[in-house]
């Protein structure tokens, strides 16, 4: 056995690749036999290789500091993460599921407002959200679904089962990603691939053209699609060039786009405007419209929110959509399943204590050492407190905020995060993990095959954050036993 | 296929960048020689460069004395100032980085070296040792990228922009470098008249066209048909004729490009007008100046029609 893997611990956390007997998983038996009979260095050697393809490909993200903006490479694990198909196809239908039900709940609340009506969702926490907008009421976009690219996060608990952590349904990133770790995999570990079958992952660009086009208030061959960035100086500003790059579309900044008198967006070009029927918005709805929203943004194009009111433009997306993305709302979205679908949820979530409750808000102060806080409106991994990681100190200050504001608090239990071998230095070592699929919604309904898998590279750490040291890895769906 | 404003504008300036930097190592290089050639009582002045490039109160902000070593140390090593070719080179770098999807791969890949080269040599070559040798780097490997581009890119409108900031500035330097020549712009009197063909020589050479000067005019070197040749003759590709003729085959197929067009059409009849024999020092320096002031009309009337645009 290759010398970096003697020792893996077995047992403690759900190991997604080895049991806890320290054999490896069916699904991933291929993966392991071979990495464990490559002679001496050469673990290092295609972790060499990886670091290569990524500084060559160009793959990097930006990091802000005082310094001024930073293009990082992207840290990236050679060591792929394998879930089977069958497994898979159960977390597909249930993100599926998840998806249209949230959907189904933006266009309610926007329009008729029956849910709250039928007290199913208390209609105060909706309302008073920030995230709720009042400017989209009425509106109706096409097919009723206003977020089209969902990003939901996925972790697997002790007994190695899935749970939806979250929904982002703003402006998620990642995918971009997702893609780039199964070419760098392909580079620097291409005799894996000879024996397993592994489902594709590269039309991803395709589909989120299809599911645009199919947006487009004009019928045309090939509508318009632009994505809208908030520039170079943009954390996510690679993905961003990349997925236009990928669907041919145009890369726009606000500055590039116009509403005219005819409320109808255009681009501005070296042969006069052109017509804008879909935006892929990668801009935040705050500075998406200084008409609208903040007057002082600079990064928005005035009056896009006419345009698309007007239903000259469709936006992806739709601004409002994050009425939904809200930690207090995520309680409420097996309700939702049951009330809209009339099912039932088919992927588990997260037990979840809402402060605003004085129940749960006692329960929560109470055991503040063993839950986990969030805010129930930051992402990216900010605010959060951790309870068994946590100071007495960093406690009474969370209490504090809980008891000043505790509609904007949630709890949730700390979950035992499964793991996977994880290269690190010159060992083998666990390491956690967590997974962002993404769901595509237009006319119709797409899952990504896996998605982006999150690794926690400090040891015990549960933060996946790229902002803050995580880093990732091929995540593969495969066919079959190998 | 159409082009976004903002990316053509980001071409444009990555043609005039480029061509910037290696007219820019022409022109010191070019300078670099003439002044070992010529006697002391010339009192050719380093500053003289700060002058062809308009450059005077930003150097004169950073430095007291116009001395070869200043005059170089702003030129070539420093990173801040609008008139170094470290300057020019970031700038074309940083042009590239945001509109790398519509050039050739290889493009970014070029630039970015170009730029580390720059980044680590300039400092080392402001001494007069390694001077020669940095500059004949620096207008090599903007050649590759012209070259390199010029066999690849498309001919759509990713290339005409890239090519109206390439022509515009290499007419614009050209007319700068043909001001030394005329003297007013070394404020000597007519009495150093034996030292003439060695500075009409060494401007050929930075223009890469003392050859065909020699065999398309002849051996001898006069200010008259030095003039001549660079301004209006149509078949060598750094004169301004040539480059005003290819400008208007880019603007030619461009949407909207009435304005652009007269502003050129003016510069062409202009150019016309140039008869060196009957002009004097002051003539021509004059003629000169209002020469670059309609380049930068041209400039203004390409911003104005395509990076601009009004509202519909």
């Amino acid at each position: 056995m290759n010398e970096s893997w003697k020792s893996y611990p077995a047992g403690g956390f759900f190991d997604e690749l080895i049991t806890p007997q320290g054999q490896p998983r069916a699904a991933a038996r291929g993966v392991v036999r071979l990495l464990q009979k490559l002679p001496g260095n050469e673990m290092a050697e295609r972790r060499a290789a990886a670091e290569l393809a990524i500084r060559e490909m160009g793959i990097s993200f930006t990091v802000y500091n005082e310094a001024g903006n930073i293009d990082r490479a992207w840290p990236f694990d050679i060591i792929p993460r394998v879930i089977s198909a069958r497994q898979w196809q159960a977390v597909s239908d249930g993100l599926r599921q998840r998806s249209l039900a949230l959907n189904h709940f933006i266009d309610d609340i926007y329009n008729r407002q029956k849910i709250l009506a039928d007290g199913v969702v208390p209609a105060d926490i909706v309302l008073e959200s920030t995230n709720f907008k009042p400017q989209c009421m009425g509106m109706s976009p096409r097919f009723g679904v206003w977020a089209h690219v969902c990003g939901s996060d996925l972790v697997r608990d002790g007994d190695g089962r899935f749970r939806v952590l979250e929904d982002n349904l703003r402006v998620p990133s990642g995918v971009s990603y997702m893609l780039e770790n199964r070419e760098i995999t392909k580079r620097v570990l291409p005799e894996l691939f000879e024996n397993y079958s592994i489902l594709p992952v590269d039309d991803y660009p395709s589909q989120l053209y299809q599911t645009l086009a199919s947006l487009s208030p004009r019928e045309r061959r090939r509508p318009c699609i632009v994505v809208l960035t908030p520039g170079i100086f943009n954390s996510a500003y690679f993905e961003h060039a990349y997925l236009a790059q990928g669907m041919g579309a145009e890369l726009v900044e606000g500055r590039d786009l116009m509403v005219a008198d005819d409320n109808c967006v255009y681009m501005r070009t070296v042969d006069g405007p052109v017509r804008v029927d879909v935006i892929y918005r990668r801009i935040d709805e705050e500075f998406m419209d200084p008409e609208a929203f903040r007057p002082e943004s600079l990064l928005g194009v005035a009056g896009l929110m006419r345009a698309w009111k007007a239903g000259n433009v469709a936006i992806a997306n739709a601004p409002g959509s994050g009425v939904a993305d809200d930690k207090v709302i995520y309680a409420f979205v097996p309700d939702m399943i049951r009330y809209y679908l009339k099912q039932k949820p088919l992927l588990a979530s997260v037990p979840t204590w809402l402060c605003m409750r004085e129940k749960d808000r006692e329960h929560v102060l109470k055991n503040l050492d063993q839950l986990v806080v969030k805010p129930a409106n930051e992402s990216g991994g900010y605010g959060i407190m951790v309870g068994p990681h946590s100071s007495a100190a960093v406690r009474r200050k969370f209490a504090r905020l809980i008891e000043k504001n505790p509609r904007n608090y949630v709890a949730q239990p700390t979950l035992a995060l499964s793991t996977a071998p994880t290269y690190i230095d010159d060992k083998v070592e666990p390491r956690h993990l967590d997974l962002r699929p993404f769901i595509l919604q237009g006319r119709e309904t797409w899952v990504t095959p896996g998605g982006l898998t999150r690794v926690a590279l400090t040891r015990g750490s549960l933060v996946v954050n790229s902002s803050q040291g995580g880093g990732s890895k091929d995540t593969w769906i495969v066919e079959g036993k190998a | 296929m159409t082009m976004l404003s903002s990316v053509a504008e980001r071409l444009y300036w990555m043609g005039r960048y480029l061509e910037r930097a290696e007219d820019s190592a022409r022109l010191v290089a070019a300078y670099n020689h003439l002044i070992m050639d010529i006697p002391r009582a010339a009192e050719l002045g380093w500053d003289v460069l700060i002058r062809i490039l308009d450059a005077e109160p930003l150097f004169y902000q950073h430095y007291r004395v116009g001395n070869e070593q200043n005059v170089l140390r702003f030129l070539l090593a420093e990173q801040d100032s609008s008139a170094s070719i470290p300057f020019a080179v970031r700038w074309a770098r940083e042009n590239v980085r945001t509109t790398r999807d519509v050039l050739p791969e290889e493009t970014w890949e070029q630039i970015n070296e170009l730029h580390l080269y720059v980044s680590d040599a300039a400092e080392k070559s402001v001494g007069r040792r390694n001077r020669q040798a940095f500059l004949e780097e620096v207008i090599s490997r903007c050649q590759r990228v012209n070259g390199m581009l010029s066999s690849s890119l498309p001919r759509d409108h990713a290339h005409r922009f890239l090519r109206l900031g390439h022509l515009l500035e290499r007419s614009d330097m050209t007319t700068r470098l043909m001001d030394v020549g005329t003297g007013e712009i070394l404020k000597r009197n007519g009495t150093h008249e034996a030292i003439d063909p060695l500075i009409w020589t060494s401007l050929l050479q930075a223009l890469s066209s003392f050859g065909a000067y020699r065999r398309m005019i002849g051996p001898l070197v006069e200010a008259q048909q030095v003039l001549e040749f660079v301004f209006q003759e149509p078949l060598l590709p750094r004169s301004v004729a040539f480059c005003l003729a290819e400008i208007r085959a880019e603007l030619k197929p461009l949407n909207n490009h009435e304005k652009a067009m007269r502003t050129l059409a003016r510069g062409r009849r202009k150019l016309g007008k140039l008869q060196p024999e009957h002009m004097s020092r002051e003539a021509l320096h004059a003629y000169i100046d209002e020469f670059q002031a309609l380049l930068a009309d041209l400039h203004d009337a390409i911003t104005a029609s395509w990076f601009q645009p009004d509202t519909p």
